[in-house]
């Protein structure tokens, strides 16, 4: 079953004990699709990570239906981001050395052995779907729009209900920014949950709902 | 050892010794391998990751391989060397001179380095000679050459004992001027060769007295190749080197033509040494003593070598430190290295981490990463020593004459699995190291 995200309270403070991040109160639903919005160096991204249980609360409960991220151990937590998430980067973050299909079925390198086989033939099927990565060549020599739809593959290769997106069409073209949106949200299908950090209006057009962050704070908006 | 593993031990032959104790050197690194990469196959990852810092893993790599070729070239050259000065001196068992330093005469007589040397005479051959154990005693003269080889006197029963038994080519020596070169003269049977007096920068004949004696030897056989610097001489009967310098030709007036003893005490001229063959091997030690007198010194070329061993024991064993230290200063900055090269890939290994790969998987990258590179430059490193060696012993062997031949042995393969296994554990740290960063700052970074 797919898990609801329960945030409560939730504060991350830095080492210097600067507030990084502020979440009175965040509910997503699972299925639903979020855009997180606001200016660069609000929090996004520190949002998107504490969610992922990359980065831990200095307090208030993160709970992924009825877990509380924040009390599991590293290991645990790893295993729940293997099991639940799949994460799309800026700026992609590809082995720029291995093939399409080399960084599309990474996830089949460290996945539970009986998976490998499943993992590495979903991310192929995909890769397919999106008529890239048929070629046995370097990563490096697609588009940058093309490198980002195969980090995409990657996020959705271990067939994960939710998927964290941060800034994926910043650092796109207007066209494949949008190529890139439309196949997101065809591969998510409804089924899974999106929550995405993203300026990009053609982004914030298609959310279900919007959740803005200003100065580290969340703020959850009820509409689109 | 408790008895029965010294039993085990000891019934073993030294190659399955030598390959248990290289089992057991790797053992470390092979355990260590399979421990931490159990379960995962993360090569294509590890071999992305080599090309994306290609450079500073190729110089890393270099840097193990060069400080592996240093020990192993090193130690491979000093037992080529060991070998090869022993196999220069095995056709030599014992050997007769006059008295003095038994170093100088064994250069002079067993690797025909020109030396100052007295003569023995007929008497005190012809007493060696009539030993009832002695089965060979042959004169070995020296002081001519022909093309900066030495030309030695001797006869025909040395020259079948220097090619055990069979000539690579031709015939032994029958008539006064026959001649029989070793494998490395440039002459071929059927050439006249004609010799000069002296050796080249010998003190014996200066080269601005050497001078033709007008006489031509015809060679009549080749050597076959011993490794010794008598594969540069050239043999001739000690009777021809005595009459061409002017001096009796150690037989009788009723002589019939026919080299080697017996020779007349009264008309044999003197010869600096006489190699000596015992009708068995333990009797040399028997020999040794009997004919070591006033007038004559014996020596067994292998212990003078032996003593000489022992003597450079101290040279080998500063070789030995020395090599220990460059490897421990290599495994030292392969540490640090290790420790630098992971933060290179901190990026990497965060988003690895944020997709989810487990902390052994990470782990298990980064300790095959290194764990590549050591073993490629451990690799490179032993053909890079052996190539090293086998130039110096090119060198060596174009120089001394003596066949010097470094090749890859048993110790080296140890010392290469014992800094496997050393550096293999050593590199868990920085892999356990990466594991302690913060994802979200390496992300970022």
């Amino acid at each position: 079953m797919e898990p609801a995200i329960r945030v409560r309270d939730v504060i991350v403070r830095s080492a210097s004990g600067r507030d990084l991040l502020s979440i009175p109160e965040l509910d997503v639903e699972p299925g639903e699709a979020v855009v997180v919005r606001g200016p660069s160096g609000a929090g996004k991204s520190t949002l998107l990570y504490a969610l992922a249980g990359l980065v831990l609360p200095t307090a208030g409960s993160i709970r992924w239906g009825e877990t509380e991220i924040s009390s599991l151990g590293d290991a645990e937590r790893t295993r729940f981001r293997r099991k639940y998430l799949g994460m799309v980067f800026q700026d992609h973050l590809l082995f720029e050395e291995l093939t399409a299909a080399g960084n599309a079925a990474l996830p089949s390198l460290f996945a539970p052995k009986a998976e490998r086989r499943a993992v590495g033939d979903r991310a192929g099927a995909l890769l397919h779907k999106l008529g890239i990565g048929a070629e046995p060549r370097r990563v490096t020599t697609y588009s940058g729009g093309e490198r980002q739809r195969i980090s995409v593959v990657r996020a959705l290769a271990g067939d994960p209900p939710i998927v964290l997106a941060d800034e994926p069409t910043a650092s796109l073209d207007r066209a494949s920014a949008d190529q890139l949106t439309d196949d997101l949200f065809a591969l998510a299908d409804g089924r899974r949950t999106l929550i995405i950090a993203s300026h990009d209006p053609a982004i914030q057009a298609r959310a279900g709902r919007l959740v803005s962050v200003v100065d580290s704070k969340v703020r959850v908006s009820p509409y689109a | 050892m408790p008895e029965m593993w010294r039993v085990f031990w000891d019934g073993l032959s030294a190659p399955a010794q030598d390959a248990l104790v290289l089992v057991i050197l790797l053992l470390p690194a092979v355990l260590t391998g399979f421990l931490t990469l159990r379960g995962y196959r993360p090569w294509p990852l590890i071999a992305a990751l080599l090309a994306r810092n290609r450079w500073i893993s190729l110089t890393f790599m270099l840097l193990v391989a060069v400080s592996v070729a240093i020990t192993t070239g090193l130690t491979s050259q000093e037992r080529a060397l060991r070998e090869g000065a022993a196999r220069a001196a095995e056709k030599f068992d014992l050997v007769v001179t006059a008295p003095g330093s038994d170093v100088s005469m064994m250069l002079a007589s067993v690797y025909l380095q020109p030396a100052d040397t007295a003569l023995l005479d007929g008497e005190t051959y012809n007493w060696i000679a009539g030993n009832e154990r002695v089965t060979l005693a042959a004169p070995i003269a020296f002081g001519d050459s022909y093309k900066g080889a030495p030309l030695v006197g001797t006869t025909p029963d040395f020259v079948t004992h220097l090619a055990s038994g069979a000539l690579a080519e031709g015939q032994n020596l029958t008539s006064l001027f026959d001649a029989v070169a070793g494998a490395r003269v440039p002459a071929n049977v059927g050439d006249v060769i004609e010799p000069t007096h002296g050796v080249p920068e010998s003190f014996l004949a200066p080269a601005s007295d050497a001078l033709s004696h007008g006489v031509g030897y015809r060679i009549t056989g080749k050597l076959p190749p011993t490794g010794s610097p008598w594969d540069r001489a050239v043999l001739v009967s000690v009777e021809s080197v005595w009459e061409i310098h002017g001096l009796a030709n150690g037989h009788g007036p009723d002589w019939d033509g026919t080299l080697g003893p017996p020779f007349d005490a009264d008309r044999f001229p003197g010869t600096p040494a006489i190699l000596v063959q015992a009708d068995e091997r333990w009797a040399n030690f028997t020999l040794r003593s009997e004919l070591s007198s006033e007038r004559t010194m014996a020596f067994l070329p292998g212990a003078v070598l032996a003593r000489l061993y022992v003597l450079l024991g101290d040279v080998r064993e500063m070789l030995s430190l020395l090599a220990f230290l460059t490897q421990l200063l290599v495994t030292v900055g392969i540490f640090v290295g290790l420790t630098l090269l992971t933060r290179l890939l901190a990026k990497r290994l965060a988003l690895l981490r944020a997709l989810g790969a487990p902390a052994r998987f990470i782990f298990a990258l980064t300790w095959g990463f290194a764990a590549t590179l050591i073993g490629l430059g451990a690799g490179v490193g032993l053909g890079l020593g052996l190539g090293t060696a086998e130039l110096i012993s090119a060198v060596v062997t174009a120089r001394t004459d003596i066949l010097v031949e470094a090749r890859l042995g048993w110790s080296e393969l140890h010392l290469v699995a014992g800094f496997l296994s050393i550096t293999a554990i050593l590199a868990l740290i920085p892999a356990a190291m990466t594991m302690a960063r913060p994802v979200m700052d390496d992300l970022r970074g």
